[in-house]
C-alpha cells in the first residue's frame, strides 16, 4: 500500500490560466493511495519544496506526484527535494501539465482540466510501481582526445592542458595551424592571422601536458564516456622526429617539386617539405607521390634525421573525452560551370585569393592575376557560391560577407591608384562585435556594393571577365568588366566527417556538420556522452566563435573528468541474464552501441548473454521493445509500469463516448 | 529496333528537311521509325492559354505512343520534347490532374501510358545508336570542316526534369559533330536562345536574339551552324535574312540539321537530306564538304 | 515599365495570389529571396525590360490585380534559364504561365497569335497548316513533292475531349 502526495502547480498563470488546478487537487483526492493533494503557485520555488518536504515528514508520503512543467525543466529540482527530505529520489513522478496541456489547449479550458486529471490518474497508477534506484559512480580517465589542430583545437588543447589535463592533439596534416594559418588578414580587426595563431601553436608545442600527434589519424575508438579507448595511426613522415632539428636543409635541397596544398596549389613547394614556414612541429614530410627517390635529403642531413624505410606506427591512447575540432573544407565551385572556375585562370575562390595576398604566399603578397601576373585594375566579388542554395547548401556559411569585405578592403589597400571594385550579394550579413563598423569602412574605400548576383560569367580574349549584372537599388542592368573573379565559396562539411561521426557515434545535423545535443542549451557537446565539439565542425562561424566554443568545451570537458568519477543516471536499460537468450538483436538494435555481449559459464556451459554499457546507455528503450524474451527492461519503465499508465488513461471514459 | 515518332506541328507544317534527313539517315543504324495514327499538336502554345489543355494534348500524344505498343518516342523538336517530359512528370506527381486527364482520354478510348521513354534526336543517336556505330558508318568523314553548335534550351533545361543533355556544359551534339571527323568549336554564346518564342508576339525581338546568335557565329569563321531543332533552324535559317536587318549586319552563316550533315557523311544524296530546302547559304557549306 | 501607380500604394489580392500559387503546385514561390540571378541571365530582358525577380515578388507581395493585363507576362522566351539557375527553386516561368493563363481567364488582353492557335488546332489538330516552301532556286516544294507521308488528321471525338479540357480552370 502506497502512501501518495500529489501537488498541482499553477506555473504562475501559465498551468493555472487554463487548467482548473482546484478541480485536479479535489479529483486526485479520490484516487486510491493518495493520502494528501494540494496545490500551489510555483512548486519549483523554495516554500514550494518546503511543502512537499513536510509533507513526506507529516504524512509519512513514500510516492510523490507533481503535475507541473516538463520533466526537463525541473525533475533534477525536485528529486533533490525529496532526497533532502530522506525519500528515495526516483520515487518521484513527474506529470506534465504544461507543454502537453495548458499549453497545447489554451483555448479549451474544460477539456484541458479533463486532460490533467487523467494525466495525474496516470502518473499516479505509475507511481505506485516506482522503485527506488541509486546513482552509482565510475572513475573516469583524466586524458582529452583532441581530433584537429585547428585554431579551435590548438584553443581547447591550452585551456584544458593549463587545468591540469594531459591532452592528445591528433592531426592528419604535418602541422597544426588548419585554415586560420591560410588566412592573411582577420576581421574585423585586420590582424594578421598567423601573428595572432603562431604563438598558440608554439605554446600546444610546448607544453608539458600537450602532446602532439601531427600527420595521424584516429583509426578506432572503443568504450565509452569516461573511458575511451582510442587508436591513432601515426603515418610516416619518413624522417625521425627525435633527430630532426628543423633545418631543412632537405627541403632545400630536393630537386622534385609538387603542387603546394597549404597554397591551394598555386604555388609550389617540394618533395620533402613543411607545409608552411612556421610549421608545428618543425620536422618536415617526404610525399612518396612526388619523391623521385634521389636519396638527395638523406644525403645532406646533418642529423641523419631521414628514415625513408619508416613504417607507420599504431598508437593506442586512453582518454575519458573526446573534443572534435576538425574544421571544414571550402565549397569547390567547379559544381557551378557557368561562373568558369577552373575553365578561366581570372576566376578564383576566396581562399585562393588568400593566398595571393598573404606574404607567405605564392607570389609574395603582391595581388596579380593568375593569367598574366598582371596588376588587376578591376576586381568583382560574388557572394554566396554555393550557400544558402538548394542545388548544393542550404544554409548560409556565415563568414562569406564578412571574407568579402576584408579582402575588398585588403585590395584597396595593396593595390594604389586604378582600381575598381564590386560586390555583388543577396542580403550583406555583417552581424557581430564591430563587424558593421567594418562594413562602413569598406563603404568610405570607394568599393561599389550591387544588390544582385550575375546568372553567367565569360571571358574576353585577353583572359578578363565580363558579365550581366542586375541591381535591385537602381533597377539598372549593368555590365561589369573584371581582370579578376573572386567566387565567395562556403564553408562546407569536411570529406572525411562521415567517417568520423562513423568512428565516433557523433550523429550529423542535416545540413551535415556535426549534431549538438540542443541548439540552445547544449551546443558544445554532441549526443553522444563524453564526445564534445569545437569549431567548424558543429557549423559555419567565424574565428571569435570558434575560440569561443573551443574553451567552452574545454571547460565541459574540465567539468565532466575534474572530479576523477563520474555520477551514471540509474534510468538505464538491465539485462535479466536469466532470460536472455542470447539472441543479440538488441546489441544490433542499439543506436549508442551501448550493449556489448559478454560469454561466460553458466552450469558449465558457455553462455553469452547482453550486458549494458551503463556510461552510454541513453535509455531509449529500443532494446527493450526488440526484445523477444523481455530479459531487458528499462528502469523505471518496464513493461508493467508502462501498462499501467496506459490503463489508468483508459479507466474512465469522457463525456463524448470515447476509449 | 522500331521506334515510334512524333514530328509536331513545325517540322510537318514547314521544315521538312528535319523529317527527310531523319527518315534517310535512321534506316542505316537500324531505326525504323512508326508515325503514330493521327497527327496533333504537343500543346506548347496552348500552356500560356490553358495549362491543363495543354497537359492533356500532350498527354493523348503519348496515350497515341502507348497504342503502337512501342516503348519508345522519339520526339524531334525540343519544344515538343519538353512540353511531351513535363507532362510526363505531371502525371506523375499530380494525381489529381493525372486522373481528369486519363478519364477525358478514356472517352476517346485511349489508354494513357506512363513508361513511354521519350528521346530527342541528339540522345537517340548519341546515347542509343552511339558514338560507335556512327564513326564506323562514316563514308565521307568531314575532315577539316570546323563548326558551331546550338542545342538549343528545351533539351538542356531544366536539369531537375531530367534532360537530354547537360545544361551548363552540354556536349553531345559536339561530340556527335566529332564523330563525323568534323570539329566544333567552344563560344560564350553557346547557351543564348534562338528567340523562336516571341515570334507570335513580339517578332522584333525574337529576330534581334537570333540576329544576334548569328552575329556572333558569324565572328567564329566557322564553316557553318549546326541545329537540332525546328523552331531553332526557323530562326536561324529561314530567318536569317530578316534576322541580320533587325540587328543591321548582313548575315551568310549556312545553318543544317545535324542530320543533314550526318547524311553527307554516310554519303546520302544531298536532295535526299532535303538541303535544297535550307534558305541560308547551305551550298556553301556542301561544297566545302565534297571537296 | 511601371506596374504600379506611384501615386497611391500598392494594394495587395491575396485571394488571387493563393489561386495563383495553387496551380504552381510544389514550386516553392515563397521562398525567392531576390538573389537576382533569374534576372541578371534573362534572354528578355534587355530587348523587353523582363525582370523574373520583380514578377516573383510582386505576386509574393499579393500585387497581382495588374500582372495578368500588363504586356510584360508576354514577354517571356521560355529558355527555362530562370528555372535551371534558381538556388530556391522558385521558378519565374512558371509563374509566368500562371499569369498568361490567368489573362485569359479574366479576358485581359492577349497576343492573338495564341489564341488564333488554339482555334487551328481546334479545327485541324495542328497549330499551322502544311505550307508550300519556296526555295533559293525559286523551286516550289510541298510535303507531296517531298515525298513525305500525308498528315492525318486527329480523329473525331477530339474536338468534343479538347473543348472539355479547355474548360478546366
Amino acid at each position: 500500500m502506497a502512501r501518495i502526495g500529489v501537488y498541482v502547480c499553477h506555473c504562475g498563470s501559465n498551468i493555472a490560466g487554463v487548467v482548473d488546478v482546484e478541480k485536479v487537487v479535489e479529483y486526485a483526492k479520490t484516487l486510491p493511495d493518495v493520502v494528501t493533494a494540494k496545490h500551489y503557485a510555483y512548486m519549483c520555488s523554495e516554500p514550494g519544496q518546503q511543502l512537499i518536504q513536510d509533507d513526506i515528514e507529516d504524512h509519512k508520503l513514500d510516492r510523490i506526484v507533481i503535475a507541473t512543467c516538463s520533466p526537463r525543466m525541473h525533475e533534477e529540482t525536485f528529486r533533490r527535494a525529496v532526497a533532502e527530505a530522506g525519500l528515495n529520489p526516483y520515487l518521484t513522478e513527474i506529470v506534465n501539465l504544461r507543454e502537453q496541456v495548458s499549453w497545447a489547449h489554451t483555448h479549451e479550458p474544460e477539456k484541458a482540466t479533463e486532460k490533467a486529471e487523467a494525466l495525474v490518474r496516470m502518473g499516479v497508477a505509475r507511481a505506485r510501481l516506482l522503485e527506488p534506484l541509486e546513482k552509482h559512480k565510475i572513475r573516469v580517465e583524466k586524458g582529452v582526445l583532441v581530433l584537429g589542430g585547428g585554431i579551435a583545437g590548438i584553443q581547447a588543447s591550452l585551456d584544458l592542458a593549463n587545468a591540469g589535463f594531459k591532452v592528445y592533439l591528433v592531426e592528419k596534416s604535418p602541422s597544426i595551424g588548419g585554415k586560420m594559418a591560410q588566412l592573411d588578414k582577420t576581421f574585423p580587426t585586420m590582424d594578421c592571422s598567423m601573428c595572432i595563431l603562431a604563438p598558440k601553436m608554439i605554446d600546444c608545442a610546448h607544453h608539458p601536458n600537450v602532446q602532439l600527434l601531427t600527420y595521424s589519424e584516429v583509426k578506432g575508438v572503443k568504450g565509452s564516456v569516461g573511458n575511451f579507448k582510442v587508436t591513432v595511426l601515426k603515418k610516416p613522415r619518413y624522417v625521425d622526429e627525435k633527430k630532426c632539428t628543423g633545418c631543412l636543409i632537405c627541403s632545400e635541397n630536393c630537386p622534385a617539386e609538387a603542387q603546394s596544398e597549404f597554397d591551394e596549389c598555386i604555388g609550389v613547394r617540394k618533395a620533402i617539405y613543411t607545409p608552411f614556414m612556421q610549421a608545428v612541429p618543425r620536422v618536415p614530410v617526404i610525399d612518396k607521390e612526388s619523391c623521385v627517390e634521389c636519396g638527395l635529403c638523406e644525403k645532406v642531413c646533418p642529423t641523419d634525421a631521414v628514415n625513408r624505410a619508416q613504417k607507420p606506427e599504431e598508437i593506442e591512447l586512453n582518454v575519458g573525452a573526446i573534443v572534435v575540432s576538425t574544421g571544414f573544407d571550402v565549397f569547390d565551385p567547379s559544381a557551378i560551370p557557368q561562373y568558369g572556375y577552373k575553365r578561366f585562370k581570372n576566376v578564383i575562390t576566396a581562399m585562393e585569393l588568400e593566398r595571393l595576398v598573404c606574404a607567405s604566399g605564392p607570389t609574395g603578397g603582391h595581388l596579380t592575376r593568375l593569367s598574366d601576373g598582371k596588376i588587376p585594375r578591376s576586381i568583382a566579388f560574388i557572394q554566396c557560391v554555393g550557400s544558402r542554395d538548394k542545388r548544393f547548401h542550404e544554409y548560409c556559411c556565415r563568414v562569406g560577407c564578412m571574407v568579402t569585405l576584408k579582402q575588398a578592403i585588403l585590395a584597396r589597400e595593396k593595390i594604389p591608384g586604378d582600381l575598381k571594385i564590386y560586390t555583388c550579394f543577396i542580403d550583406l550579413r555583417a552581424f557581430g562585435k564591430g563587424y558593421e563598423e567594418f562594413y562602413g569602412r569598406a563603404r568610405d574605400m570607394d568599393i561599389d556594393f550591387v544588390a544582385g548576383l550575375p546568372s553567367e560569367i565569360h571571358c574576353a580574349a585577353d583572359g578578363s571577365l565580363y558579365f550581366d549584372v542586375y541591381d535591385r537599388g537602381t533597377n539598372k542592368l549593368l555590365e561589369v568588366h573584371a581582370d579578376l573573379v573572386v567566387l565567395g565559396t562556403g564553408l562546407v562539411p569536411s570529406g572525411d566527417l562521415g567517417k568520423i561521426s562513423a568512428l565516433l557515434h557523433a550523429p550529423r545535423s542535416a545540413d551535415g556538420f556535426l549534431l549538438e545535443a540542443h541548439p540552445k542549451l547544449r551546443p558544445l557537446e554532441s549526443a553522444m556522452a563524453g564526445v564534445f565539439l569545437a569549431g567548424v565542425c558543429q557549423g559555419p562561424k567565424d574565428i571569435p566563435d570558434t575560440v569561443a566554443q573551443a574553451s567552452g568545451a574545454a571547460a565541459k570537458v574540465i567539468d565532466l573528468l575534474l572530479s576523477g568519477e563520474i555520477d551514471i543516471e540509474p534510468l538505464k536499460a538491465v539485462v535479466d541474464k536469466d532470460l536472455c537468450s542470447g539472441c543479440r538483436i538488441c546489441e544490433s538494435i542499439c543506436p549508442f552501441v551501448a550493449i556489448e555481449m559478454k560469454s561466460e559459464l553458466v552450469k558449465g556451459e558457455e553462455k553469452l548473454t547482453a550486458e549494458v554499457v551503463e556510461a552510454v546507455c541513453q535509455g531509449c528503450g529500443l532494446c527493450s521493445s526488440a526484445c523477444p524474451t523481455g530479459a531487458v527492461k528499462i528502469q523505471q519503465y518496464d513493461n508493467k509500469q508502462v501498462v499501467t499508465q496506459v490503463q489508468a488513461a483508459l479507466a474512465e471514459t469522457c463525456a463524448e463516448g470515447e476509449g | 529496333m522500331k521506334i515510334a515518332v512524333y514530328w509536331g506541328c513545325c517540322i510537318q507544317a514547314n521544315q521538312f528537311a528535319y523529317e527527310m534527313s531523319l527518315r534517310a539517315t535512321l534506316p542505316k543504324f537500324g531505326v525504323e521509325l512508326v508515325d503514330l495514327s493521327e497527327s496533333v499538336c504537343c500543346g506548347d502554345p496552348v500552356k500560356s492559354v490553358n495549362e491543363f489543355a495543354a497537359n492533356f494534348l500532350a498527354a493523348r500524344i503519348l496515350a497515341l505512343a502507348n497504342s503502337t505498343g512501342l516503348d519508345n518516342l522519339l520526339v524531334p523538336c525540343n519544344r515538343c520534347h519538353f512540353t511531351l517530359t513535363e507532362a510526363q512528370d505531371t502525371m506523375k506527381k499530380n494525381p489529381q490532374t493525372a486522373q481528369k486527364i486519363i478519364s477525358l482520354l478514356k472517352e476517346e478510348g485511349l489508354d494513357y501510358g506512363p513508361n513511354i521513354k521519350i528521346w530527342h534526336t541528339i540522345d537517340l543517336l548519341h546515347d542509343l545508336v552511339g558514338l560507335e556505330k556512327i564513326r564506323k558508318a562514316v563514308k565521307k568523314p568531314l575532315r577539316g570542316l570546323k563548326v558551331a553548335t546550338h542545342v538549343g534550351c528545351q533539351v538542356i533545361r531544366y536539369s531537375d526534369l531530367g534532360r537530354v543533355d547537360d545544361a551548363e556544359n552540354p556536349r553531345k551534339l559536339d561530340e556527335l559533330i566529332e564523330a563525323m571527323g568534323a570539329e566544333a568549336v567552344d563560344y560564350a554564346e553557346k547557351l543564348d536562345c534562338c528567340g523562336a518564342a516571341l515570334m507570335r508576339s513580339h517578332p522584333d525581338s525574337a529576330l534581334s536574339l537570333a540576329g544576334s546568335k548569328l552575329k556572333a557565329v558569324q565572328g567564329l569563321n566557322v564553316a557553318g551552324l549546326v541545329v537540332s531543332c525546328p523552331e531553332c533552324q526557323l530562326m536561324f535559317d529561314a530567318k536569317q535574312k530578316d534576322a541580320g536587318t533587325t540587328v543591321g549586319v548582313k548575315l551568310d552563316v549556312p545553318v543544317v540539321y545535324y542530320t543533314q550533315l550526318l547524311g553527307l557523311a554516310l554519303g546520302i544524296d544531298d536532295r535526299k537530306l532535303g538541303l535544297h530546302l535550307n534558305q541560308s547559304p547551305a551550298e556553301v557549306l556542301l561544297a566545302k564538304v565534297s571537296s | 515599365m511601371s506596374l504600379v501607380d506611384l501615386m497611391s500604394t500598392a494594394k495587395p489580392n491575396f485571394e488571387l495570389r493563393d489561386r495563383i500559387l495553387l496551380k504552381l503546385g510544389g514550386r516553392e514561390l515563397v521562398n525567392c529571396y531576390q538573389c537576382i540571378r533569374c534576372t541578371s541571365g534573362c534572354t528578355a530582358l534587355k530587348l523587353l525590360e523582363l525582370k523574373p525577380h520583380e514578377i516573383v515578388k510582386l505576386v509574393n507581395l499579393g500585387l497581382v490585380e495588374e500582372l495578368p493585363s500588363s504586356d510584360i507576362i508576354w514577354t517571356c522566351v521560355t529558355c527555362l534559364k530562370c528555372v535551371q539557375r534558381c538556388p530556391q527553386k522558385a521558378s519565374p516561368y512558371h509563374v509566368i504561365i500562371a499569369l498568361r493563363n490567368l489573362a485569359v481567364e479574366r479576358g485581359a488582353k492577349v497576343p492573338e497569335g495564341y489564341l488564333k492557335i488554339v482555334s487551328q488546332i481546334l479545327e485541324t489538330g495542328l497549330a499551322e497548316p502544311p505550307q508550300k516552301i519556296v526555295t533559293r532556286k525559286m523551286e516550289t516544294v510541298d510535303r507531296e513533292s517531298a515525298k513525305l507521308p500525308k498528315i492525318k488528321p486527329p480523329k473525331q471525338t477530339f474536338q468534343a475531349t479538347f473543348m472539355k479540357a479547355m474548360e478546366e480552370k
